[in-house]
């Protein structure tokens, strides 16, 4: 005989304070460093505004949201297909900017592998790209959109309805303006709300691995068990 | 019913073929540049569509996206803009211009577009510093000087510059900046062309000019150049609701293959572009043949400017003697004003290539990710931007490494497919029109708040 676990109502809670959805939109800045080798690169690396970081790690898993694999930054697929070096586009890639809550660190994190790399293998020093690599920055303006949650039902309403733009905003950018190893939505879920549980769930979706729109579903997804 | 050979055969000037051609192609020979059996192609030109207004958009980008460009402009309502170029139709700028031009206003910025005028010798100099900024040689005379300076300042002294924001579009006016009073007015100049190797005297003429604007834009990384201003990175963008673009019905596609005698039973790559050495259409034809030893397709060269450029013309002719009787490469000479059918035909394509050696953007490639088609594209000017290799198609260097992604398309569709998907959202994300608008908000927002120092 098997025993059928009633589920155990959650109480309606009400959040201490609305969550505002707001959206961020990014402008690409050119900027004077460029690199067409790995010393290049490397020194550009270390002297490139902090917006120039931001937007070849953070903003362009945005601008690439829709590739499942083989895509993590920008550094890593200029190495591996520019400068067809694989071990160092491996250890560029495997950065995950979910554990940097700031730029500084995360700079920090690609210098020491290319460093390290040119270490182990000086001559790929000089050797010239195929391509040139140009660092860009990004220019952000942060803008509000028409979704406010006032319970647990809404905020799944505009999950539903932003942008995947919004969804970045709140969800791999902010733990930068947080400088905390967390996202807005976890952070609204355990403070405002009390979810410990469905916090700790959506910090372990892996954004690498999924699209935005696999990431929105599955922020959906926990969500909706824990309004059941 | 007439047989099509014979039809085209009749009509030289649609087949784009000269009389020097007809000596040099065999009678009999199976190439043929317009084989429909109605030659739609040398009907006139269509009326131009209306422009989109913004919730045409929603459907293709979603409500979301359009609100935002909504929330984005709300600290804008009200500003002026004037845009400044030398067309006002013809080329991709008053093309791009026509578009933008309303949806801004529809956004409630007020924007303005304001054509230059000039005589002959004004945009004979225009034209030639055009080609030399993109590295072609030039011999700048104080003559050139003088007429490019004296229309430019006919321009400033015939136009009113008031607004909030002036955009000047490319070199023709951009000594318009004269015309800059002490006032929080922003001056922008955005670049379309490739100025990575400029003629150094051209470039050294125009940059004290260039230096004197509040930002500039370019549409690609590459193409900028060092400044002391802000450079910022448009891309250009293709219209999704556009006769090239738009979604259009099976029947029109299997129509308009029939009347070019394409087969949809067997795989169909296709190049779209104009007969140009810088297209490379000789390696295409080289990369089928040598991919066809190995795989069943057809190939189809659909492209224009054979019949009003001697240039096109030649090379056209290259690409017959290259396909010599090969009954299963199409070459297709159409007109400008044929949209439809390279929307069809680039629908019904298996694969699409663009194996240019030399290019600015690439909008074409644009056009085929749009449509989901995986695409192998020379990796120059803009196409890198678009194409990240074995992520949304396939760049290639050469005839051989051409050759071999046609093979290894063909042979791992879903491979192909996956690269078509990835190709379509990422011309969603950065190539649209709706992305061009987004921008154009966004910079306006950065000058007006005081940024881009």
């Amino acid at each position: 005989m098997t025993t059928v676990a009633t589920p155990v109502p959650t109480p309606v809670r009400t959040p201490v304070k609305p969550f505002y959805f707001n959206t961020a939109a990014h402008l690409l800045r050119i900027t004077r460093q460029k690199a067409n080798t790995l010393s290049e690169f490397l020194e550009a690396l270390r002297e490139c505004p902090d917006g120039s970081i931001f937007q070849h790690s953070f903003r362009t898993l945005e601008e690439h949201h829709f590739i499942r694999e083989g895509f993590s930054n920008d550094f890593a697929h200029w190495a591996v297909s520019a400068c067809n070096e694989p071990s160092l586009a491996e250890g560029l890639a495997s950065v995950d900017v979910r554990e940097f809550t700031s730029v500084a660190e995360l700079r920090a994190r690609f210098v020491e592998i290319v460093e390290n790399f040119l270490h182990r293998s000086p001559s790929a020093a000089t050797r010239l790209a195929k391509e040139t690599f140009y660092f860009c920055s990004s220019e952000t303006v942060v803008i509000p959109t028409s979704f406010v949650a006032r319970s647990l039902r809404e905020f799944a309403e505009g999950l539903r309805g932003v942008s995947v733009h919004c969804i970045h905003h709140h969800f791999i950018e902010a733990r930068l303006r947080l400088r905390l190893m967390s996202n807005d939505f976890s952070q609204w879920l355990y403070e405002d709300l009390g979810f410990t549980d469905a916090a700790r769930q959506l910090n372990r979706i892996d954004i690498y691995t999924l699209t935005l729109e696999d990431v929105r579903n599955q922020i959906i997804r926990i969500v909706e068990r824990t309004l059941i | 019913m007439e047989p099509v050979e014979q039809q085209v055969r009749s009509d030289s000037l649609a087949s784009g073929r000269s009389s020097e051609d007809s000596a040099t192609i065999a009678p009999d020979s199976p190439v043929r540049t317009e084989r429909r059996r109605k030659s739609r192609a040398w009907e006139t030109p269509p009326a131009p569509v209306p422009p989109p207004r913004l919730d045409d958009y929603k459907a293709i980008v979603g409500a979301a996206e359009i609100d935002e460009l909504k929330f984005l402009a709300r600290e804008l309502k009200g500003k002026k803009v004037k845009m400044v170029n030398s067309t006002a139709v013809g080329g991709g700028v008053a093309e791009m211009l026509n578009q933008l031009v309303p949806l801004l206003r529809e956004l409630e910025v007020q924007t303005n577009w304001d054509v230059i005028t000039g005589g002959n010798d004004f945009f004979e100099v225009t034209k030639a510093f055009h080609n030399a900024l993109q590295g072609s040689d030039f011999n700048l005379t104080q003559h050139a000087r003088d007429i490019f300076l004296m229309h430019n300042e006919q321009n400033r002294n015939r136009l009113e510059f008031s607004e909030d924001f002036i955009v000047i579009h490319d070199p023709q006016p951009a000594a318009l900046i004269r015309a800059r009073k002490e006032s929080p007015q922003r001056w922008i100049w955005r670049c379309h062309i490739d100025l990575s190797s400029p003629n150094p005297d051209v470039w050294g003429f125009l940059r004290p000019f260039i230096e004197q604007y509040d930002a500039a834009i370019f549409s690609s990384q590459s193409f900028a150049r060092q400044l002391p201003i802000p450079q910022y990175l448009f891309y250009p963008c293709i219209d999704p609701l556009s006769e090239k673009n738009k979604d259009i019905d099976d029947t029109f596609v299997q129509h308009v293959c029939d009347e070019f005698g394409i087969d949809r039973s067997r795989p169909i790559v296709t190049q779209v572009s104009r007969f140009d050495r810088a297209k490379d259409p000789v390696g295409v034809v080289q990369a089928f043949k040598q991919a066809r030893k190995y795989v069943d397709a057809q190939l189809v060269l659909a492209g224009g400017g054979a019949s009003d450029d001697p240039e096109g013309a030649a090379v056209l002719k290259e690409v017959k003697e290259a396909v010599g009787e090969d009954k299963d490469i199409i070459i297709l000479d159409l007109p400008p004003w044929c949209a439809l059918e390279i929307n069809a035909l680039q629908r019904a394509s298996t694969i699409i290539v663009q194996k240019s050696i030399r290019e600015g953007f690439g909008l074409t490639v644009t056009e085929a990710l749009w449509k989901g088609k995986p695409t192998i594209a020379g990796a120059v000017g803009g196409i890198p931007n678009q194409i990240i290799h074995k992520l949304t198609g396939a760049l290639v260097h050469s005839v051989d490494g051409c050759a071999y992604q046609i093979r290894y398309l063909l042979t791992h569709p879903d491979f192909a497919t996956q690269l078509g998907q990835n190709g379509h959202e990422h011309v969603k994300e950065n190539f649209l029109m709706s992305t061009n608008v987004r921008r154009w908000l966004l910079l306006l927002r950065i000058l007006l708040a005081g940024g881009a120092k």
